[in-house]
Formats: structure tokens, C-alpha cells, sequence
């Protein structure tokens, strides 16, 4: 006996099996919260409890606000990840001391017997001090106050806004294990990147654009490699990848129509390939080929949104001129940080920035002025651009590399020009905006800049910990459970069943920097 | 959640299968009703939600996974000093504290756990831990203690054993898979859907076994073949064919994370695949997977090993590697060694040992130690832990180049062995009657000869002192000599391990950093966990080999066949393909599994007569269309036959296929199809030879995607796209996605684009009218005709695109010239604009689901 009819299965279909799929189910505007109304809590509930995955994600009309697991202060991020490595010795970490110290050798006592590479640990000279050859200025934030060089003058203009972390810290010296350790919580690769956690925790607010869109910036000096893996997804569903958002050929890939192929002849098409899988439905059943109808529309709306997003003579020339000569061309970081604007006005809440060329070994001078006036300026209008349109508050801006420079030189030391190798024990990352509290200093180093030290002095040597933080120190996995928190994500709780085990961005690791966040996020 | 196999009476600790038939027949009728109600059919209500009913709680089915979820963190292998409570040591549960037990069995009800599950002031767990007990889990565990608190291994910890059947007892290969499928549906008043149309078998058989469609000659001798063999048939053919290798090849490329770059920093490229073609080769060989998998971790340490035996150990070679400027030799020395013992947890034990890299493991009976005792396997491999950006990373062998080279080395092979097997002879060396009489340095001869192997033995044929050998017989080893070195003139150096003497030390690292060994010197062994008595295993990776294809290794059949069922099915039986331990799903058939993974190993680790026995079954055979009848959406019955879109590299071989243009070239150097430029050069850093993308040239971009270059830190977006792994780390279940930007890869890629305009530009070449045309294709991709609403909307959109470029020609030729690269034709405007029409009628059904799918 076979009740085998061919009606369309609605009972199966009605009951999309798996977390995986539930939660998987990229973009169509739906994000995890729009999906368990969609659904009701019922469905959702049986999701939860099944499936290779397992998230703890109440539904927003559940909890009344939005935000996943407590009301978010930042409903979108924008990640400026400056790749290689940023000398804070030369932007933002202020050590006057070191100029009557030049070419002296760094206390053995400051190195305290801490690893470093293979690059400076033997050479000839040791490890000469080197002090940075660059004016720094101090501007109110309303705090203690912000120590900038001149390498950053647009970027000073919006200290007030700038919440700058002196004692950001990481173990990992090497630069691919560092870079896949801030953007994925693990050294080793195989982890999904932050920003897939966050497609898969937030979802979308668009339904004509994809969730995750990730920029690569031009720079005169891509020394370091990038890799897949750091907007890769790991083991979470592939869907949550971040998609390349390029300024050479397609912005999408493969968004535009063969040459000679309209937008009637492609929805001529389109309409033939419903009607093609609609059969097919018809016949099998599976859901999926519903959802991919609907893909294949939104496909055809992204031809059309994609475009008018990269499409500037909408902006008004002051805005133009507030990002500088460079946003008029296409991949410069200026024009990354017009497009991450635009895409935020438009609902995408998942946008990072890659600008590479920070690896400073040798010739550090001439390289970082070129690499800083690549970003600064688009950075600040960035922020004042957000805040002129009443974006940046629940805009969350996030500024840093994957560790720091060294305050000792590596290769020859003169005072006009020297190299900086890696240094994970100290580094500057600015964050701006989304409940972060605006202008805040905080974190010290020692007067070398090598140490994170109290305001006291002492120095302090954090280790990542889950049962306790240090004040004053920001581990990486910090730094990422409190993007998650202005989030509105518990980074204990955003959670997905791999091998076994419920893995999360920050391992067993992290703490929100609570001292950081603006009375807002605090309540939260 | 509710596993159909809840009814299963016989379980991995029964007894032989009398006694549970005879268990199954006094199941009372009240009983199974009861049990029916309360497990219903497989509904996400009540997913992982224990069901406490009269009957005896399983103990590992049942209570392990919650006391592994809800106490084991605090209370299991890794209990720290202050909760020394050990809740998985039943002796440890039963001890006596000091006046009372954790697990009281002759007071029941003054067990602790019992006591402080059900306390509203002192709860386990505690209130603020992130794992809560439901009120069925509380009954659960109660009911458990209750019932005596009796203890049982994990499932997957103990060796598979046959349990028969109870459908149908007697059945054996495919039958027995029916019958255990049945076994769960009929209680539940289920029958299996009906067989799928023929052409649908075949279309669904050849993209199984082959990842191609149904070659047309093939399909046709089927579909007009009415007798009962003509399936088996088509089955056998498959089997045998060249293409069935490649494909499943595959899979085990993305286990072990295959790729032909090194995979950090400069990403510089490697020469590995001839390791590759070695895989491809060994499937279609059908070399027994004991084998198979002995080569891959321990080929260099067989006496004398071959050429192909050293070849498989780049297995061992495959982690990813760097040569970063600065990076300490002795971290990298750890992380790949990290790396190859949890790749090899995850491969071949299906268990992840990550965790017990820097701790105890939480939830598996799997030490710190333990780990280190498993890793010191792989920490005693001669390369340098930094691979200098080299292609040839030290050691390397040659070997042929593809598979066609492969081929006339094993001829050469054949040829020397027959030329050693007629000298053999001579030999007087044991022969009584020659042995006195021989010069005393021809015997010296002849001792080296039986000593060396048959590559060997020629160079000795070719030396002077003692040769026996007859001038013309050593002019024939020169010749064969002469022979290989020509032949090895043109071959690829590929990665390979060695041994290194003597053995690297391995020490425990505590918190698993590299510069803090603790504790003595390891020597390697296997994990205890998982039994002891395997005999005298050596202490290197070749035991390692011998120890997980012991007949008692409870885990390496089970994770074998699971994939393989996953590769016929759609799904894995265990759906956690990563995890069989303590944390993982269990089978949604565990008697099928066992049965399988049985079968497996006591027939030859034969995977081809594997994969025919699935194939052959009428469960795979059933028919995929969803069933109203049942609310089964991830078919944990497996009642409907396999439906889900196929993987990145099918996609593109169909349109390959389609194209006429699919160039059978087996195995060589990965080749570089059209990508959007500077993807790489986004990326890379300016000193890495994979910086540059350099498209090749055609016939070789129309080779199968198996054999795309992989680049791992920037595969080929069109298999990103279409959820390929990176090949950075394992990954043995891909997702399934589904996203508008695929929508897009679907209709706008320029490989689609231009093999639709090949494949229209073949269409045209038939001797047929629209709809001839339209067969052929719709034959070619989903192997059947097209049905009247697939032929009226397609030749409708034909008849669009026709006006649409007799009207503007010159969009026609922009889109011909633009995609032309490729291809060769010349035509005429009119045949240009015929052709353009029907390669986007073509692409439309390139992305239809009738042929991106398995059905």
C-alpha cells in the first residue's frame, strides 16, 4: 500500500528537517529572529533540538527587542581590518621617553625572557630602540585624552567618537596564524570566520543583498597574503560565507549578464526556469527547489541593487570631498568606505574591509605614510558620515590589525628610517559607534610600549582565561565577544554542533569589555 | 531526537540473533503500541527529548548521551580535583564517599545523583551551569537508577557485531539492508515508496557511482532491457568504468584535505598529485581498503615498498605548511603534527581529538596523554616542519605524471616481473643438484638477487662479477633500465614520508603548547579507550595501520561505511559523519550500520562489491519523491530514495558533458580554467608563485573538475560557491547551500556561458528539427525526453531569444565574441544567431533543477 499521490507533500515540506537548514536559510531578508516568527516558536523549538547544530536563539518578538539574546546596541558592524600589522608605536601609542633612548638596546628586563620571531632574534644589532620619527598631538576626547601622530590627522578630528584600546593583545606572532586567529578564534584554520558567525546569528535585513559582503582595498604595499578562510565558513553552512564585493570586473562575481543579454532576456529566462522547477517540484517535492526559486529571484534583484549601490552621483559633492580624491577611484579604501556606508543605509549589517600592506619590516616610515593616508581619511569621513545621519549610534566601526610592531628596530636604525617586526603583546584597535562609549582611552603599555602595564605602572601579564580578565587588558577573543554583545549575541550562547562539541567565535574564551560600552550597551 | 531504531530490540550488546528473535516475539502488543505512541513517527517535537516509557532505559542509548551533555564537563574524563566524581567510571559512580554514593545500587534511592537532580537548594547542575537537565532527562536518569544504575559502554566504543534482521532474518547483502530498513517502517505501518522509473535509476545510478549522466548508448541498452539483470548490469558497467574512480575520489580528497598548494602564508605550490592519480588509480584497481589505507599511512615502512606504496604516503604530507618569515620551527613541528593526528581522528576514527590537544577530553574516555601517545605516530617523519615555499618539499619521489604514464609503468612492471619470473629458475640456490657446483661469487649473485626487488634485480643483471646471466638476458635488463629512466625523464616529484631514525622524542605539551613539554619521553600507542588487545602492533605508523583495521577496531568499518552510505544516499547513517563519540548522533539504523561495516571488513575491505550491494538494494532504488504519507524531511527512515542538488564539480561536468566537449584525460597537473581575473592577486602576497592566475589553454579546461588546480587559500570560486570545502582542514559532509549568488554562478559564468554555446553549436550539428534538439539534450542531461511543459517552455524561450537577436544581431555576436576564447567555429550571421538562442536556452536548463539535482 502506497498513499502515493501526486500532490504537492506538504506535510514534509511544511517541516524543513534540520537546524542546519532552519538557520541556514541565507538571506530572503530572513534573519534568525524574522525566521522563528515566520515559523512560530513551536517549529523553532523543535529545530533547536535537532539537527548537527544548536543555537539558543530566541525569537525577537519573544524578547521584544532586537537583538538575539539581549537588546543590541550596534544593529550592523563595519570591520576596518588593516592587515599585516599597524605600527601603534608610529600612530597611536605616544612613548616621548623613548627619544633619549634611541639605538640603546631594549632591557632584557622589558623582553623578559617572551619569544620573538625568527627575524629579529638573532640580527647583528640586537634590539635597538627606536623611536617613532613622527609629531604626535594630543586631542580631547573627553577622557584622559588621545595621543594621534601626525600620520593621522583626519582620524584625530573624530577622537571624540573613537573608543582607542592601547593593551589589545594576542599570543600569535606570525602573521598567518595571527590573522586566522583574530578573524576566526583559532590559529589553526578549519573555524568559521567572525563575520560567517555573524551571518549566521544576525541573518539580514535586505532582501536585494546578500548578508555578508567583505571589500578588499587597494594598497601600494600587499606584502602579507589574505586567505579565504578569514570571511571563510569554516563548518558552519557555506551560505554564511562572506561575498567579495570587488571594484574589478563584476562587483558581485558574476552578477552581470553575458554581454548581449538584457535584463528583459533574463527575465524571460528566469520566468522559463520557474516554470521549469516548478514542474520539477511538482513532481519530487523537495522543498529546496522552492527556496531556490525564490534565490533565483533575489538574484534577479541583485543585478539591479548591486549596481545602483556602486553608482555615486546620488551623493552630494561635500560628501564626496568629506572621503577625499581617492573615493572617485574604484578599490581604494576611501571608496570601501563609501560603499560600506551605502550598504548599511541599505541594511546589510555584515561589511569588512581589508586593507593589507601594514608589515612593516624595513622602510617603515616611507610605507606606513603611504598605507595611512590610504585609510585615514576614509576612515574619519566614515565616521562622520554615519553620524551625520544618525547611523553611527547603532553603527558599530571597528579599527585594527592582528597584532602590533615592535618598539626595538629590525634591520638599520637611523632616525629618519627603520623596520618594526611583530609584536603580539601590545597593540592599538579603535572601535566607533553601536553603544561603544565615544571617546574613551584605555589600556596602558609601559614607557617602551612593549608591556601592558596599570595605571600604576606594573606590569601586567594577562593570559586568555575563561573564568577571569584582567582589567585593563584586551584579549582578541575579548575584543570579539564584545563586538558580539553590541550585537545583541552572547558570545557563550551563539553556539553550532561541529565534531561533537558546540563551538563558538571565542573558544572557551573571551569576556565583554564592559568598561568600554556606553550606558546603552551596559544595560544590555 | 526519535530514532527509528528505538523498536530495535536487538542492539550492539545482544547476543547472537536467536535469543533477540526470541526477545522480539514476547513483545507484548500493549507494549509496542505504547511505544509506538509515544516515539511516533520521526518528529521534530520531540527530538532529543528522552521517552521514559515501562520499558528498560538503555543505558547507552539512552542515558549516556545526557549524562555525557548535562555532567560530564564537571564530572567526566576531565574532572578537575574539586568534582573528582567521575560519572563515567562506574566504579567511581558506585564507590562509597563516605557514607553515601553517587549511584547507590542497593539503596536506590539514596543515590546522590538521584538526590541532587531532583534539590531545589542544592542542584546538580548547578544553577548557574550552562547546561540545564530537562524533566525528562530527570526521569530518565531516575528511572535509570531506579531500574539499578547498571552501566554500558558507548555504542561506537564496542566492535560491531550482525545482528540479523528481524523482517527477514535470513537475508544477506542487499536484502539484509532492505530488511533492516524495513525493520523500523513496518511498526509504524510504513511500506518503502515505490521503484523510480527506469530512466530516473539510471540518470540516478551513473551520477552516484560515476558523477556523470548516463552515457546514451548505456542508458538506451537499459531502458529497451526488460529482463531482471538489465539494473545489475548497468550497476557492473558503472563499476568498471574509468569515471567511477575520479568521483569517488573525490570525497576522499575533501577527507583528507587535499590540495596542490602548501596552504599558509605564500600558498606557494606543491607537487602532490600523483598522489592524487594514485587515489583515482587504487579506486578503479578497487584495491582492498586495507590496503588502501595501510600505503596512505605506513607505505614507506613495507619491506621494500613500491613506487605506488610510497606514493599514497603523501597521505601523511598532506597538512597544510608554511615557511613564514620568523616562524619557530619546533611551533610548526607541533602544528603539523597536531594537524595529522586529527585529521586521522577525524578520517578513520570519526572521533575529534582537538580537545584533548591541550586537556584531558571532556566527554571521551580520551587523555592529554593519550593524545600524545597517538600523535607521537606522526612526530617521527623526516621532512623539515617548514617547507621552504618549495614545490618539491623534501621528501619527494618521482612518479608518473597521469594516469596514462601510470598505465605504461605498470606495464613496464609487468613486462620486468615476467622477465624476472623466467630467470628465476636458474637459480641454484636451494637446488641440491646445481648448488655444489656453483662458482662461490655466482652464488653471491644469486643471494643478493632473491634479496632485491624486481627494479633491482636489473641493475644486478647488468653488472659483471657473478653474473649467471646469459649475454642477451642482460641486454634485455639494459634495455628495460634504458626504458624506465625514459620514462622517469618525464615524471613529477610528488611528497612522501619517511621514518626518521632515530625516533623524534614526544612529550606531553602541556596546555598543548609546543616550548612546554612535560613528563617522560611517549612512545607511540593507540588510544586504551578504545581496548587493548591488538596483539604486537609496531611502534610506528605502520602499527597505527594494523591497529585500526584490527577485526576488533570498533570504529574504522562504522566511519568507512557511514561515508560511503552517505556518498549513495545523500545522508550519512550517523549524522554526524565527524563524531561518533560520546558527543555524536547516533545511527538512525544501528544494525545497518554494523551489518555494513561487518561485511565490509570480512569481505575483503572490497568497496566496489560495498558499494553494488547499496546500490542494488530497492531502499536506494525507491523512488524520491516526498511522500505525503510521512514527516520525514531528512528521511531518517530513508522511506524515498536520495534527492538533493548535486556538488560543485557534478554541476560543472554536466555542462561539460552537454557540451560535447568533455576531455577524457585522466589524472596529471591541476588545470586552470577561466576565472574572474585578479582573485588570486587580491589575495597573495607579492612572493608567492600562486599569485598569478594563468588560464590554460583548451583541450585542458575541459578536463573533469576533479582536477581543477586547488589552491587552498583561494579554491575556484564556482566550487566555493557550491559549498566546496577549502581543503585546509577535513571535511567529510559538505553543506548544501542555497544562495542567490549561486543563482548568479548558474546563469552568468563564463565557462557556462561558453559551454552552452558549445553545446548549442553541437546541437546544431544533429540532423533534427527544435525538438530533436531539445531530446538530445534533455537525454544527454536528465535521460529522459522532455515533458510537454518542459518542451513548450523551452522552445517558447528559443523562439524569444530568436526574435530577439534577428532584431539586434549585434548582441548576438558581442555574446559570441566575448565567450568565443574557447571555442573554434566560424559561422555566419545567421548560424551565430541560432547558435546564440539556443546556448541561453541551453544555459537556462544547465540551471534547472531537473539537472542540477540528484533524483
Amino acid at each position: 500500500m502506497h498513499p502515493q499521490t501526486n500532490q504537492s507533500p506538504l506535510r514534509e515540506q511544511q517541516l524543513l528537517q534540520t537546524r542546519r537548514q532552519l538557520f541556514g536559510r541565507s538571506a530572503l531578508g530572513l534573519g534568525t529572529a524574522a525566521l522563528a516568527q515566520l515559523l512560530g516558536p513551536a517549529a523553532l523549538a523543535n529545530a533547536a533540538a535537532t539537527g548537527n547544530s544548536r543555537t539558543d536563539i530566541p525569537s525577537a518578538s519573544a524578547t521584544g527587542h532586537d537583538g538575539v539574546h539581549h537588546r543590541a546596541t550596534a544593529k550592523r558592524v563595519i570591520y576596518l581590518f588593516m592587515s599585516g600589522g599597524p605600527s601603534q608605536h608610529d600612530m597611536w601609542d605616544y612613548k616621548p621617553k623613548l627619544n633619549d633612548l634611541f639605538n640603546e638596546q631594549l632591557p632584557a628586563s622589558v623582553r623578559d625572557g617572551q619569544r620573538i620571531t625568527g627575524m629579529s632574534s638573532n640580527q647583528a644589532n640586537g634590539l635597538p630602540i627606536c623611536p617613532s620619527k613622527y609629531k604626535f598631538q594630543k586631542y580631547d576626547n573627553q577622557d584622559r585624552g588621545v595621543w594621534v601622530s601626525e600620520l593621522l590627522p583626519h582620524t584625530a578630528q573624530v577622537a571624540k567618537e573613537l573608543c582607542v584600546v592601547h593593551s589589545t593583545f594576542t599570543e600569535a606572532i606570525n602573521h598567518d596564524p595571527a590573522i586566522t586567529y583574530i578573524q576566526t578564534g583559532s590559529q589553526v584554520p578549519g573555524r568559521p570566520s567572525l563575520g560567517a558567525w555573524l551571518s549566521y546569528g544576525l541573518g539580514s535585513d535586505n532582501e536585494n543583498l546578500p548578508s555578508y559582503l567583505v571589500m578588499h582595498a587597494r594598497s601600494f604595499h600587499a606584502e602579507q597574503s589574505l586567505f579565504n578562510r578569514l570571511w571563510g565558513p569554516g563548518f558552519l553552512p557555506s551560505e554564511h560565507q562572506g561575498v567579495l564585493l570587488r571594484s574589478q570586473g563584476d562587483p558581485v562575481l558574476y552578477l552581470s549578464n553575458p554581454p548581449g543579454i538584457d535584463g528583459q532576456d533574463r527575465r524571460r529566462q528566469l520566468d522559463a526556469l520557474t516554470a521549469l522547477n516548478q514542474a520539477q517540484h511538482a513532481a519530487f517535492g523537495a522543498p529546496e527547489i522552492l527556496d531556490r526559486i525564490k534565490q533565483h529571484e533575489m538574484a534577479f534583484r541583485m543585478q539591479t541593487s548591486v549596481p545602483e549601490l556602486m553608482d555615486y552621483t546620488d551623493e552630494t559633492e561635500a560628501t564626496l570631498q568629506m572621503y577625499g580624491d581617492d573615493v572617485k577611484i574604484p578599490g581604494t579604501f576611501a571608496a570601501c568606505c563609501l560603499n560600506a556606508r551605502r550598504l548599511v543605509e541599505r541594511g546589510v549589517r555584515n561589511i569588512q574591509i581589508f586593507h593589507r600592506g601594514w608589515d612593516a619590516h624595513n622602510n617603515l616610515p616611507k610605507e606606513h605614510e603611504d598605507q595611512c593616508r590610504d585609510i585615514d581619511q576614509g576612515s574619519a569621513a566614515l565616521i562622520r558620515d554615519l553620524k551625520q545621519r544618525g547611523l553611527l549610534e547603532d553603527t558599530l566601526v571597528v579599527w585594527g590589525g592582528e597584532f602590533g610592531r615592535t618598539v626595538y628596530c629590525q634591520g638599520g636604525l637611523t632616525r629618519e628610517n627603520y623596520g618594526r617586526d611583530h609584536h603580539p603583546r601590545c597593540f592599538t584597535v579603535w572601535m566607533a559607534g553601536g553603544g561603544v562609549k565615544p571617546g574613551t582611552t584605555y589600556g596602558r603599555t609601559d614607557d617602551y610600549g612593549y608591556n601592558i602595564t596599570d595605571a600604576d605602572g606594573n606590569v601586567l601579564v594577562p593570559q586568555p582565561n575563561k573564568d577571569s580578565w584582567t582589567p585593563g587588558t584586551m584579549h582578541i577573543h575579548d575584543l570579539n565577544a564584545t563586538i558580539l554583545h553590541l550585537l545583541g549575541i552572547d558570545h557563550r550562547k551563539l553556539t553550532y554542533r561541529f565534531q561533537g562539541r558546540d563551538f563558538r567565535l571565542t573558544d572557551v574564551h573571551g569576556h565583554v569589555m564592559h568598561d568600554l560600552l556606553d550606558s546603552r550597551a551596559a544595560a544590555s | 531526537m526519535v530514532e527509528p531504531h528505538h523498536l530495535a530490540i536487538g542492539s550492539h550488546s545482544n547476543p547472537p540473533h536467536t535469543i533477540v528473535v526470541v526477545k522480539w516475539a514476547v513483545v507484548s502488543m500493549a507494549r509496542l503500541i505504547v511505544s509506538l505512541a509515544l516515539l511516533g513517527l520521526p518528529n521534530l517535537a520531540a527530538a532529543d527529548e528522552p521517552q521514559v516509557t515501562d520499558d528498560r532505559v538503555d543505558f547507552a542509548k539512552q542515558v549516556l548521551p545526557v549524562l555525557s551533555a548535562k555532567c560530564f564537563l564537571c564530572h567526566g574524563p576531565d574532572a578537575a580535583a574539586i568534582s573528582d566524581l567521575r560519572l563515567d567510571l562506574p566504579d567511581a559512580a558506585t564507590a562509597d564517599r563516605g557514607g553515601y554514593r553517587a549511584v547507590d545500587r542497593d539503596q536506590p534511592a539514596d543515590s546522590a545523583v538521584l538526590l541532587r537532580i531532583h534539590s531545589a537548594d542544592d542542584p546538580m547542575p548547578p544553577l548557574d551551569a550552562e547546561a540545564q537537565l530537562t524533566d525528562a532527562e530527570r526521569e530518565l536518569l531516575s528511572k535509570w537508577i531506579r531500574q539499578g544504575g547498571e552501566y554500558a559502554q558507548h555504542w561506537a566504543y564496542v566492535p560491531p557485531r550482525i545482528t540479523p534482521p528481524r523482517s527477514n532474518p535470513a537475508a544477506v547483502g542487499s536484502a539484509a539492508i532492505d530488511a533492516y530498513i524495513a525493520d523500523a517502517l513496518q511498526p509504524r505501518g510504513l511500506a518503502p515508496a515505490p521503484r523510480a522509473e527506469k530512466w530516473i535509476l539510471a540518470r540516478r545510478l551513473a551520477l552516484t557511482l560515476t558523477g556523470l549522466p548516463p552515457q546514451p548508448e548505456m542508458l538506451d541498452a537499459y531502458l529497451s532491457d526488460d529482463s531482471p539483470a538489465a539494473y545489475e548490469r548497468l550497476v557492473d558497467a558503472l563499476l568498471a568504468s574509468p569515471a567511477f574512480g575520479e568521483h569517488q575520489a573525490r570525497y576522499w580528497l575533501d577527507a583528507i584535505r587535499y590540495g596542490d598548494t602548501h596552504g599558509l602564508h605564500l600558498d606557494n605550490r606543491r607537487g602532490i598529485f600523483p598522489y592524487r592519480d594514485w587515489v583515482i588509480k587504487a579506486l578503479n584497481e578497487n584495491l582492498p581498503w586495507d590496503q588502501f589505507i595501510t600505503w596512505q599511512l605506513a607505505g614507506d615502512l613495507q619491506t621494500q615498498p613500491t613506487l605506488e606504496q610510497q606514493v599514497a604516503t603523501g597521505f601523511v604530507r598532506m597538512n597544510p605548511t608554511t615557511a613564514e618569515g620568523g616562524a619557530i620551527p619546533e611551533e610548526f613541528q607541533a602544528k603539523n603534527s597536531f594537524d595529522r593526528t586529527e585529521t586521522f581522528g577525524t578520517v578513520f576514527l570519526g572521533l575529534s581529538l582537538t580537545c584533548a590537544r591541550c586537556h584531558t577530553h571532556k566527554y571521551d574516555p580520551i587523555t592529554h596523554e593519550d593524545y600524545f601517545r597517538l600523535l607521537a605516530y606522526f612526530n617521527n617523519t623526516t621532512e623539515h616542519s617548514m617547507d621552504g615555499n618549495k614545490y618539491d618539499y623534501e621528501p619527494v619521489i618521482k612518479a608518473p605524471t597521469d594516469l596514462a604514464q601510470w598505465q605504461k609503468w605498470q606495464q613496464w612492471q609487468q613486462q620486468v616481473n615476467d622477465w624476472v619470473a623466467a630467470i628465476d629458475p636458474q637459480s641454484p640456490l636451494g637446488d641440491a643438484a646445481k648448488l655444489p657446483a656453483a662458482d662461490p661469487s655466482t652464488l653471491q649473485w644469486w643471494r643478493q638477487w632473491t634479496q632485491l626487488d624486481a627494479a633491482s634485480k636489473l641493475q644486478l643483471a647488468t653488472q659483471d662479477a657473478g653474473n649467471p646471466l646469459d649475454l642477451a638476458t642482460r641486454a634485455s635488463a639494459a634495455h628495460w633500465l634504458q626504458q624506465r629512466e625514459a620514462m622517469e625523464q618525464g615524471w613529477s616529484t610528488t611528497l612522501i614520508a619517511k621514518e626518521l631514525t632515530p625516533p623524534r622524542e614526544t612529550r606531553v605539551l602541556n596546555r598543548g603548547e609546543y616550548d612546554q613539554p612535560i613528563g617522560e619521553p611517549l612512545s607511540p600507542q593507540p588510544l586504551p579507550a578504545l581496548g587493548s588487545n591488538w596483539g604486537d602492533l609496531p611502534p610506528n605508523r605502520l602499527g597505527l595501520a594494523q591497529w585500526i583495521l584490527h577485526p576488533d577496531h570498533p570504529l574504522t568499518t562504522r566511519v568507512l561505511v557511514n561515508r560511503f552510505w552517505s556518498q549513495v544516499f545523500g545522508a550519512p547513517l550517523v549524522r554526524t559523519p565527524e563524531e561518533f563519540g560520546l558527543q555524536g548522533d547516533q545511527p538512525t539504523h544501528p544494525e545497518l550500520l554494523d551489518f555494513l561495516a561487518v561485511d565490509f571488513r570480512t569481505h575483503d575491505w572490497d568497496m566496489k562489491r560495498l558499494l553494488k550491494q547499496l546500490v542494488m538494494s530497492q531502499t536506494f532504488q525507491q523512488s524520491s519523491q516526498w511522500r505525503s504519507d510521512l514527516d520525514d524531511p531528512a528521511n531518517q527512515l530513508w522511506a524515498r530514495g536520495p534527492g538533493h542538488r548535486l556538488d560543485a564539480e557534478v554541476m560543472r561536468d554536466l555542462a561539460l558533458v552537454a557540451s560535447g566537449r568533455l576531455v577524457q584525460a585522466p589524472g596529471g597537473e591541476g588545470f586552470k580554467p577561466f576565472q574572474p581575473p585578479g582573485m588570486w592577486e587580491a589575495l597573495a602576497h607579492p612572493g608567492s608563485n600562486t599569485r598569478v592566475y594563468q588560464e590554460d589553454g583548451q583541450p585542458g579546461v575541459f578536463r573533469r573538475s576533479l582536477y581543477m588546480y586547488w589552491k587552498r587559500t583561494s579554491p575556484h570560486p564556482m566550487m566555493t560557491l557550491f559549498d566546496a570545502p577549502s581543503r585546509e582542514s577535513s571535511c567529510v559532509q559538505r553543506s548544501r547551500s542555497n544562495t542567490p549568488v549561486q543563482s548568479l554562478g548558474l546563469l552568468n559564468e563564463p565557462q557556462r556561458v561558453q559551454l552552452a554555446l558549445a553545446a548549442a553549436h553541437r546541437l546544431q550539428q544533429l540532423e533534427t528539427d527544435d525538438n530533436g534538439r531539445l531530446r538530445d539534450l534533455y537525454k544527454t542531461l536528465a535521460g529522459r525526453a522532455p515533458s510537454e511543459l518542459e518542451q513548450t517552455v523551452c522552445l517558447q524561450l528559443l523562439a524569444d531569444f530568436r526574435q530577439r537577436f534577428e532584431q539586434f544581431p549585434a548582441d548576438a555576436r558581442s555574446l559570441y565574441e566575448a565567450n568565443v576564447t574557447q571555442l573554434t567555429e566560424e559561422m555566419d550571421a545567421a548560424e551565430l544567431n541560432e547558435t546564440v538562442a539556443w546556448s541561453q536556452v541551453v544555459m537556462t536548463i544547465l540551471a534547472s533543477d531537473a539537472v542540477i539535482m540528484l533524483y
